[in-house]
């Protein structure tokens, strides 16, 4: 029959459909494609002047080149290592002062409306206080990542840990649990997701400040990159660190952060409480 | 010719995992005349929703038609109001402002949507809660208003799924009872959908019973009952008990399991 | 016995308004003697950390001088103009997008790209195009809110209960009027907390534009501070610069949360 044929090819393709989409690489890289074609149809029918934008064949080719004299990896690893301690001092300071202020009543009630504070005052005003005690070395950008990770990794852990439901402590508790096993048992896995948003929402901010002190403190760095070649009116550099940037986000978010969500929320079958984009 | 006429209506989904076609609904004819209350009964998963959301317009059948006055469905329209089991209400309205909103739609001028949200809201004893938003209601409440926002707008077919399964017993009884007076009075032509036996002898006029899948209507029963109805009275009648009576063996002997479900298509 | 309803008389109701003022001053309090006594102690000197009478002058200066309102009076309308500016393009653009599920799944992972860029990494390439001034400034701010509001503006309308889609539409509502009938008052909660995250971004952005693309505003005054170690103008700054962020968050985003979202029972997207 004409019709049934018509329906199972409608099925076939809604299959199809369905198959590709399910593709994680297809669907993070699929779209990329076309916006980096209409890039380049843009760049070579030369919309804008050259000194302004430039085409992805021009941008890779400089970016073999910047591999090739070794610039633009020890610029990474000058970023990534800032990052890294950054990083690292912010998770251990951020989590257990976190979850100190989340148990403690008095701590709480002593350092709340400053932490609201503390985090009021955008990181990157740090800059300048802590240019002037450490000078334009690395504590300066490791500090203020720091400070940029502490605050909102705390003020998520206070959250997290209200958000564990009363009746997971009481089951603990009835069941003979002490309180410190209560606190390791059920309370620190129990505010896990809000420690990965914490971490998230601080990465994103540290991010950008770790970008911002290359900007303003500038001796190495992808961001000193960047605005060197500002300086210099060099626009091709400028669009490597921008692609060099947005990659290294993602990897950043596929090969630590998301595998981190995945391994301890998802598979306790806790949803995070919201979904939102940083 | 019926208000709402349904024939040979067929469904397939494609379950996209596996590719396999999953028969729904499988061969289903039945009509509405209007001012007709009639109930969908048949084993869970044997495709009502499916049925009703293909009326309603949200869904598309494989094959086989759906006539609203003579009109062929096509994507939702206010002809074909639908009262959900999640009630659905919208949680940025008031009261009186999810009352009004198909008015709205429509064009109705502000002054004369009033005078129409006031009487449907008297109906089904809501006047008073006019500026609550939904989330200030309780579920009972929250239902009364999706029956009053899906009347207001004068619809061919009040389609309704399930619509007192998340409310508790007690609650429920009352609003079929309440239902039952609504219909009553202004004789709206409705689709009721239910798994419930009971539930929908005590409303309807005529029980439509689907088969397991792939569904077919094994058969249409009609209520003997006086209107207008009470529970209790319905309880204590001998007719409505037979009815149930019958129609819980019918169900009963086309339970899942027995081979004539098993559908390989 | 079962305790007696608590009657909430408006004495008890305003000692206890008195008590949480009270608390929520103290640790500022505490910061401060902190603060006098350790400096007082180690002497440090005013090259390196001020005394807060320092900073307190210095704000006293910058308020008689007027310096202060001219820095705050530009840094706050670019950040307005920013803000609009992304509100009006980005909320439309993320609930068309939510809309439609192709479209969604397309953007989706070039706008998690584009967010993780937004703002401070295009401060090279908004200098280069529109030159060192007040263009490149706003266009940061701009940049900078423009994607974090439009991923949660889509996230918002595809978390909106297809329910609520098929009632509106069954109600006859037309497809364009679905827009804002549903689609903008669903996302709304999330909206707001793209709103929330994306002014968090803007004014990072901001205040790093303002060093290096203009010679006014808060991150100009700052930084230029900082050249002549003027530690009490820094921390005067720094101050200011967190007092008008709690009061953009508590004077603009919290009444808009209550006044919607919280006012329509739905559940406010945590930030
Ligand atoms: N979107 C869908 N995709 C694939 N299969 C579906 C879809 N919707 C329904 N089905 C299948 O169609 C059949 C009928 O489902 P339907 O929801 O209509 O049943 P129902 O009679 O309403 O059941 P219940 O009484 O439990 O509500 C089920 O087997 C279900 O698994
Ligand atoms: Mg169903």
């Amino acid at each position: 029959m004409m019709l049934d044929a018509k329906v199972r090819r409608a099925q076939r393709r809604q299959v199809w459909a369905h198959r590709l989409g399910r593709n994680r690489l297809f669907r993070t890289l699929g779209p990329f494609v076309p916006v980096v074609l209409l890039w380049w149809i843009v760049a070579e029918a030369e919309v804008f002047p050259s000194a302004f934008f430039v085409g992805p064949d021009v941008v890779l080719s400089e970016f073999g080149e910047l591999i090739r004299k070794g610039i633009l990896p020890s610029y990474l690893s000058d970023s990534l290592i800032r990052l890294r301690n950054g990083v690292l001092f912010g998770l251990l300071i951020g989590i257990p002062a976190g979850f100190v202020v989340a148990m403690s009543y008095w701590a709480r009630k002593l350092t709340w409306p400053l932490l609201m504070f503390f985090q009021a005052i955008a990181d990157i005003a740090w800059l300048p206080i802590v240019i002037v005690w450490f000078g334009h070395s690395l504590t300066a950008v490791t500090f203020v990542i720091v400070y940029t990770i502490v605050f909102p990794l705390m003020i998520s852990i206070v959250s997290g840990v209200e958000q564990v439901p009363r009746d997971l402590v009481r089951a603990a508790r009835s069941l003979g649990a002490s309180r410190f096993r209560v606190f390791t048992d059920v309370i620190a896995p129990g505010a896990l997701p809000a420690v990965a948003t914490g971490i998230r929402t601080g990465l994103g901010y540290g991010w950008r400040a770790l970008i911002a002190a290359e900007i303003i403190i500038g001796a190495s760095g992808i961001g000193f990159m960047m605005f060197d070649a500002r300086r210099a009116g060099d626009v091709t550099h400028v669009f490597v660190g921008m692609i060099v940037l947005g990659v290294l986000w993602y990897a950043l978010d596929a090969l630590i952060l998301a595998p981190f969500e995945r391994s301890t929320i998802q598979r306790w079958g806790m949803v995070r409480t919201a979904e939102v984009a940083r | 010719m019926s208000t709402l006429e349904i024939t040979n209506l067929h469904k397939e989904f494609v379950d996209v995992y596996t590719g396999e076609t999953v028969t729904a609904v499988g061969d289903v004819s039945f009509g509405i005349e209007q001012g007709e209350f009639v109930s969908i009964l048949g084993p869970s998963g044997c495709g009502k929703t499916t049925v009703l959301n293909i009326v309603a317009g949200f869904d598309t059948q494989t094959s086989g038609t759906v006539h609203v006055d003579g009109r062929a469905v096509d994507g939702p329209s206010p002809e074909r109001g639908v009262v959900f089991q999640s009630f659905a209400l919208f949680p940025w309205k008031t009261v009186l402002g999810n009352v009004i909103f198909g008015l709205r739609m429509r064009g109705v001028p502000r002054r004369e949507r009033d005078v129409i949200a006031q009487q449907y809201l008297q109906l089904v004893g809501l006047e008073g809660f006019e500026r609550k938003f939904p989330h200030e209601l309780s579920g009972g409440m929250q239902q009364r208003l999706g029956v009053a926002r899906v009347l207001a707008n004068e619809p061919a077919v009040m389609l309704m799924d399930e619509p007192f399964a998340s409310v508790d017993a007690q609650t429920r009884r009352k609003l079929q009872e309440e239902l039952t007076g609504i219909f009553e009075t202004k004789r709206p032509t409705v689709f009721f959908v239910t798994h419930d036996v009971d539930e929908a002898v005590f409303l309807a006029d005529r029980v439509v019973v689907l088969s397991a899948r792939p569904s077919r209507v094994s058969e249409i029963v009609t209520v003997p009952l006086e209107r207008p109805r009470q529970w209790r009275a319905a309880l204590d009648s001998a007719e409505f008990r037979h009815t149930v009576t019958y129609l819980t063996d019918l169900l009963a002997g086309d339970e899942p399991g027995v081979p004539a479900d098993v559908d390989r298509a | 016995m079962a305790p007696p309803p608590s009657v909430s008389r408006p004495g008890t109701r305003l000692s206890r308004r008195l008590k949480a003022t009270f608390w929520f001053f103290i640790p500022f309090v505490a910061l401060a003697v902190v603060w006098i006594i350790t400096v007082e102690m180690t002497g440090v000197a005013m090259r390196t950390f001020p005394q807060l009478n320092d900073v307190r002058d210095a704000i006293g200066d910058l308020w008689s001088t007027g310096d202060l309102f001219t820095h705050v009076g530009s840094s706050l309308r670019r950040v307005m103009i920013g803000a609009i500016l992304a509100v009006i393009t980005a909320v439309p653009f993320g609930i068309l997008l939510g809309s439609n599920r192709w479209a969604a799944a397309f953007f989706s992972p070039l706008l998690r790209f584009s967010v993780a860029l937004a703002g401070i990494a295009w401060i090279p390439l908004a200098t280069l195009w529109l030159g060192y001034g007040e263009r490149a400034v706003i266009f940061i701010v701009w940049n900078a809110m423009f994607f974090a509001i439009t991923y949660n503006a889509m996230l918002g309308v595809q978390r909106i209960p297809t329910e609520l889609w098929r009632a509106a539409r069954s109600l006859g509502t037309p497809r364009w009027r679905m827009f804002g009938e549903v689609f903008l008052p669903g996302a709304l909660p999330n909206v707001v907390t793209g709103l929330r995250v994306g002014l968090g971004y803007g004014w990072r952005g901001l205040v790093a534009a303002e060093v290096v693309a203009t010679s006014s505003g808060l991150g100009y005054s700052i930084f230029q501070a900082q050249q002549f170690y003027r530690t009490d103008v820094i921390v005067a700054m720094m101050v200011i610069i967190g007092v008008l962020w709690l009061i953009t968050d508590r004077a603009l985003l919290a009444p808009l949360e209550r006044r919607t979202v919280e006012r329509w029972g739905m559940k406010a997207v945590t930030a």
